[in-house]
């Protein structure tokens, strides 16, 4: 009789099971930091039976004094093994003492399998999920991380307009409409009802166009192509871990790529007399770029390559960023309409002397 | 026991009848609902508008926005949040379609929606859940297109349940699915893809295009109700902007919103309420039957009626009950103007009566010869029977009583004076028309402006031995906050001190304080002025959120100093402006007096409230571009019935005041508290 009751309602609490499954998993980090505006605190997630700890690449880890409280209460000390901003993720292996790096630790930890879940399908807007962190440093030793449930809101781009996120991290992000990017909630756990590791979640975030801060987790299998001597360079998280784990990885340095010069388009525009100047094509230079391409005075330039461009600033911004050669896709204001041309940059004429 | 529940769970037949677990299958049925009304949810991109002149000043939330198709030929709603700027130009993508370029049609301003129109046809419009079958419990999913560029994948999900329904009197459903920036203009959807409403921002004890914002993601958002907003589509279809309607009428006790039946305090003039013959003292019971014992019966009553909506009121006269009907609720008519009488009051004077300071020149004071020097000892109704009974006797009339009486009489009344006459002499009662307040300046403020070694009459018992006077620098030891404060030396705690809160330009927070306080200094110790510098948390400017943090600690000023509640400005130039403006909006309880150079208003102004006065200092540059928005602010304000003063400067440019605005402004400070 008893069970025939409480059987139903623990099945339709589906979160305890998997709370309890994934919360071992975790570990509470302390490090450095706890001067205004830094967080000293923070959690990672175990991704080996040995002690190795998946976390975000924050300011946290930067001391020689880093501190991991497993779930049992024990109270170890990690070392950083590895650490890709581009990710912006760190690799950690907790320290055994008597134990020399590159021994096995025996501790044989519950952990998730990092490799497996990164060859899981991604999670899609709508997915119920759970976050595990550590938020305002609630819970020390053997006290439970927090669990939050929420939904994926999106899975997008953190970047989509340049300057309106401070942040490393250019692949795809899950957004989370949970509040779950509290300090000290940076390397928790993101899973779905069954305790799949979906991502790791970020840090505090705020959308500088909306003012709002955003709730984010970068995901197991994030992978962000860059460019290295030349030559594109892709990283990801499941090879992050694995060349980490073995004591192979290599950080990708990234080059700077404000070499692009811009190109000569040949547009003239209304004098940018105030900071944000709406783009105005006054005039075109004959025979330009932008004559060929169709643009006339008057035209409004709204949108770049689909990106909004409210002044002649950040039309010029964008243009010192691209290279002669290089199409444009403007969509311009032209009475009440709205028209897409394609701009290809050319090489600057050279000057008359 | 933890890993036999966990068994124990695996072992429980799920009970579901697909053999689906009852959360998956939800997680399913909401998504499925979301990819239904996914095609009618539009990405909306603005660009231009009134920002474009203005800097800085008081950031607000940019960026791309949501909106939700209502009609098949092309007219989306949305909040109107992002249309606060007034941009020149708006893009709508609906998924599947090019951009497109959108037009305004109309604001509905009771609940922040804006109807925009694209040139396009054979849309989908959404099911609306009728409101008699939104259930608090339903799930719901608040979707929104700002966070992916690309309208081809899915919009963002937040999944909560409707938390409450009727909110912010009566006009909203409210949810916990996570609203904000992200979402608003979206949809709230049902799990069977219908739509309970569209998602703004609101407050319900705050209007204007932002109101609301600071309660992002916090649990508690709202969502007009989409069958409000069909009903309403014909109506803004035709262009014209849906204001909430008002009966006309300030209730006697504005603040009490659950415990007094709603008396009429003032009966503004030519509003519903007063074409219909209603007086002040009448005691409204019921609208359209429905009794109304408080104020929040009688918000609720009328917060989802428009102007133009006919309502019947009945009201209590001397135990008696009568009934206006059909009386055609005002939009955003001018509210009450505050009434003036033309004098200067010695401040800080415990004696019964207000003595006068000075008089204002062709004042209804002047014309009625009240001169400086007479002390006012009593204020009544005129009557016009010259045997009419003398004004009554309250109790003792005080400045700010005056100022709160004068203020709230109805316009073309007249008030009867009793009036003791400089050094001694006899006490004579006079008949005084009021009159608008004066749109030019006082021209000069006669010193003293307090009773000299007088006790101040609301000075709390316990006061610092020794308050800190000079240049203090000073941080908040929770928020952490940077503010400084200036006392003037010769502070003296029998004074009450003027307060003029100095917004700084963006970028400048602290560090313009020297520059500040030796502008002022000599002003500060003759006419007893305080300043003090709220610091903002970025150096590209204030934000309109952090306004009630910032002037915390600047409220506690008047714990450790006389602050004279009538003379507290907040005061900013250039990008310092609009944050000047806010505050005298949003911290209406405190700030008296707005003072503002080189800055357009770049918010609806609010209607003026006679019981919490707010004035206005404007001046703009000649040569300032944004000359032609200044006027433009100078005027909505006018219109609103706020007392204005406005001055073009001939050579300044957009970010200073010259010399003569300058002395002009110290006098308007100085006379902030005339009635």
């Amino acid at each position: 009789m008893l069970f025939a009751t409480a059987g139903p309602a623990v099945a339709s609490d589906p979160f305890t099971p998997v709370a309890e499954q994934v919360a071992p998993k975790l570990v509470k980090l302390f490090g450095a930091g706890g001067f205004r505006g830094v967080v000293s605190y923070g959690v990672g997630v175990t991704v080996s039976p040995d002690g190795h700890v998946l976390t975000a690449a924050s300011l946290m880890l930067d001391t020689s004094d880093l501190v991991a409280h497993l779930w049992d209460g024990r109270r170890m000390k990690a070392v950083v093994v590895a650490a890709e901003p581009l990710l912006d993720v760190a690799l950690l292996k907790i320290v055994v003492p008597g134990k020399p790096a590159g021994e096995p630790t025996g501790l044989n930890l519950p952990h998730f399998d990092l490799a497996e879940a990164a060859k899981r399908p991604p999670a899609s807007p709508g997915d119920w999920v759970l976050g595990f962190g550590n938020m305002f440093e609630i819970a020390m030793r053997d006290e439970p991380v927090t669990v939050q449930r929420g939904v994926i809101a999106a899975v997008t781009k953190l970047t989509g307009r340049r300057g309106v996120f401070d942040f490393p991290y250019t692949g795809e992000a899950y957004l989370i409409d949970a509040i779950t990017n509290n300090p000290g909630a940076a390397g928790g756990a993101l899973t779905d009802l069954k305790g799949n590791l979906l991502g790791l979640i970020g840090r505090e975030l705020k959308n500088t166009l909306s003012e709002t801060w955003v709730n984010y987790a970068i995901p197991v299998n994030a992978t962000v192509t860059v460019t290295e001597g030349g030559k594109p360079v892709t990283v990801s998280v499941p090879k992050f871990v694995e060349a980490a784990v073995a004591g192979k990885y290599k950080p990708v340095r990234k080059e700077a790529t404000a070499t692009a010069g811009g190109g000569y388009h040949g547009i003239v525009f209304v004098p940018n007399v105030l900071a944000r100047t709406p783009p105005f094509v006054e005039d075109l230079r004959p025979n330009s770029p932008a004559a060929k391409a169709g643009l006339r005075a008057d035209d409004l330039i709204s949108f770049v390559d689909g990106e909004p461009v409210p002044s002649v600033s950040a039309f010029q911004a964008l243009i010192r960023r691209a290279t002669p050669g290089q199409t444009l896709r403007l969509e311009v204001r032209r009475g009440g309409g709205l028209h897409t041309v394609e701009l290809t940059l050319a090489e600057p004429p050279k000057a008359k002397k | 026991m933890p890993r036999l529940l966990f068994i124990a769970v695996l072992c429980v037949p799920l009970p579901s009848a697909h053999g689906q677990e009852p959360n998956e299958a939800t997680e399913r049925a909401i998504k499925s609902a979301v990819t239904s009304v996914a095609p009618m949810v539009v990405r909306i991109e603005t660009a231009g508008g009134r920002g474009v002149a203005g800097d800085a000043g008081v950031r607000r939330g940019s960026g791309p926005t949501t909106g939700l198709v209502v009609s098949p030929d092309g007219y989306v709603v949305t909040s109107s949040f992002n249309f606060a700027d007034n941009p020149s130009d708006i893009f709508v993508t609906v998924p599947g379609r090019p951009r497109l370029v959108a037009k305004r049609v109309a604001s509905d301003t009771a609940r922040m929606l804006t109807l925009l129109k694209v040139e396009a046809s054979g849309l989908t419009v959404p099911a609306a859940v009728p409101k008699a079958e939104i259930k608090v419990g339903q799930w719901a999913a608040a979707l929104g297109r700002t966070l992916d560029p690309d309208t081809a994948r899915p919009p963002s999900v937040s999944v909560g349940i409707v938390g409450a329904l009727g909110r912010v009197w009566g006009r909203a459903v409210q949810t916990d699915a996570k609203v904000s920036p992200v979402n608003y203009g979206g949809p709230l959807v049902a799990v069977d893809g219908r739509v309970f409403g569209v998602l703004v921002p609101l407050s319900p004890d705050a209007t204007g295009d932002t109101a609301g914002v600071e309660w992002y993601d916090s649990g508690i958002g709202f969502a007009v109700p989409l069958e409000d907003v069909f009903a309403a589509l014909p109506r803004l279809k035709t262009g014209k902007d849906l204001h909430p309607g008002r009966l006309g009428f300030a209730p006697e006790k504005p603040d009490a919103e659950y415990n007094v039946p709603v008396t009429v305090g003032t009966v503004a003039p030519d509003g519903p309420l007063a074409k219909a013959g209603a007086k002040t003292g009448d005691v409204l019971t019921a609208i359209d039957g429905h009794p109304v014992a408080h104020l929040s019966q009688l918000h609720h009553l009328l917060g989802p009626r428009y102007e133009g909506d006919t309502v019947s009121v009945t009201v209590r006269r001397d135990g008696k009950e009568q009934t206006f009907d059909k009386l055609t609720l005002a939009g955003d008519s001018p509210a009450a103007r505050p009434r003036f009488l033309g004098v200067l009051p010695l401040r800080d004077d415990p004696e019964p009566g207000v003595q006068v300071r000075a008089v204002v020149p062709d004042s209804p004071a002047a014309k009625a010869g009240v001169k400086a020097g007479d002390r006012i000892l009593l204020i009544g109704p005129a009557t016009t029977t010259p045997d009419a009974p003398k004004a009554k006797a309250g109790p003792p009339l005080t400045r700010d009583r005056l100022a709160a009486i004068i203020a709230r009489v109805p316009a073309g009344q007249s008030v009867r004076l009793t009036v003791k006459r400089k050094d001694g002499g006899k006490t004579e009662s006079m008949t005084v028309a009021l009159a608008d307040p004066p749109e030019k300046p006082i021209a000069d403020a006669p010193l003293p402006s307090s009773r000299k070694g007088a006790k101040p009459p609301a000075a709390p018992a316990e006061k610092k031995p020794k308050p800190e006077t000079g240049l203090l620098r000073r941080t908040n030891p929770t928020l952490g906050r940077e503010y400084w404060v200036y006392v003037p030396d010769n502070y003296d705690p029998k004074v009450s001190q003027g307060l003029l809160v100095w917004l700084h330009p963006a970028g400048r927070g602290g560090r313009d304080a020297n520059d500040v306080v030796k502008a002022w200094k000599e002003y500060c110790a003759e006419r007893h002025l305080i300043l003090a510098g709220p610091v903002s948390k970025s150096p590209e400017g204030w934000l309109a959120s952090e306004a009630e943090e910032a002037l915390t600690d600047i409220r506690r000023l008047a714990d450790e100093y006389q602050i004279d509640p009538r003379r507290v400005v907040a005061h900013g130039l250039g990008t310092g402006g609009p944050m000047a403006y806010y505050l005298g909006f949003a911290a209406r309880d405190f700030v008296r007096g707005v003072a503002v150079g080189g800055a357009p208003l770049t918010t609806q102004p609010r209607d003026p409230d006679l019981t919490r006065p707010l004035a206005f200092f404007l001046a703009a540059g000649k040569k300032d571009p944004r000359l032609a928005n200044i006027e433009e602010g100078k005027r909505k304000l006018a219109e609103k019935g706020f007392p204005v003063f406005y001055r073009e400067m001939p050579a300044a440019g957009p970010s200073e005041l010259d010399a003569a605005t300058v002395e002009a402004l110290k006098v308007w400070l100085d006379t902030l508290d005339a009635i």
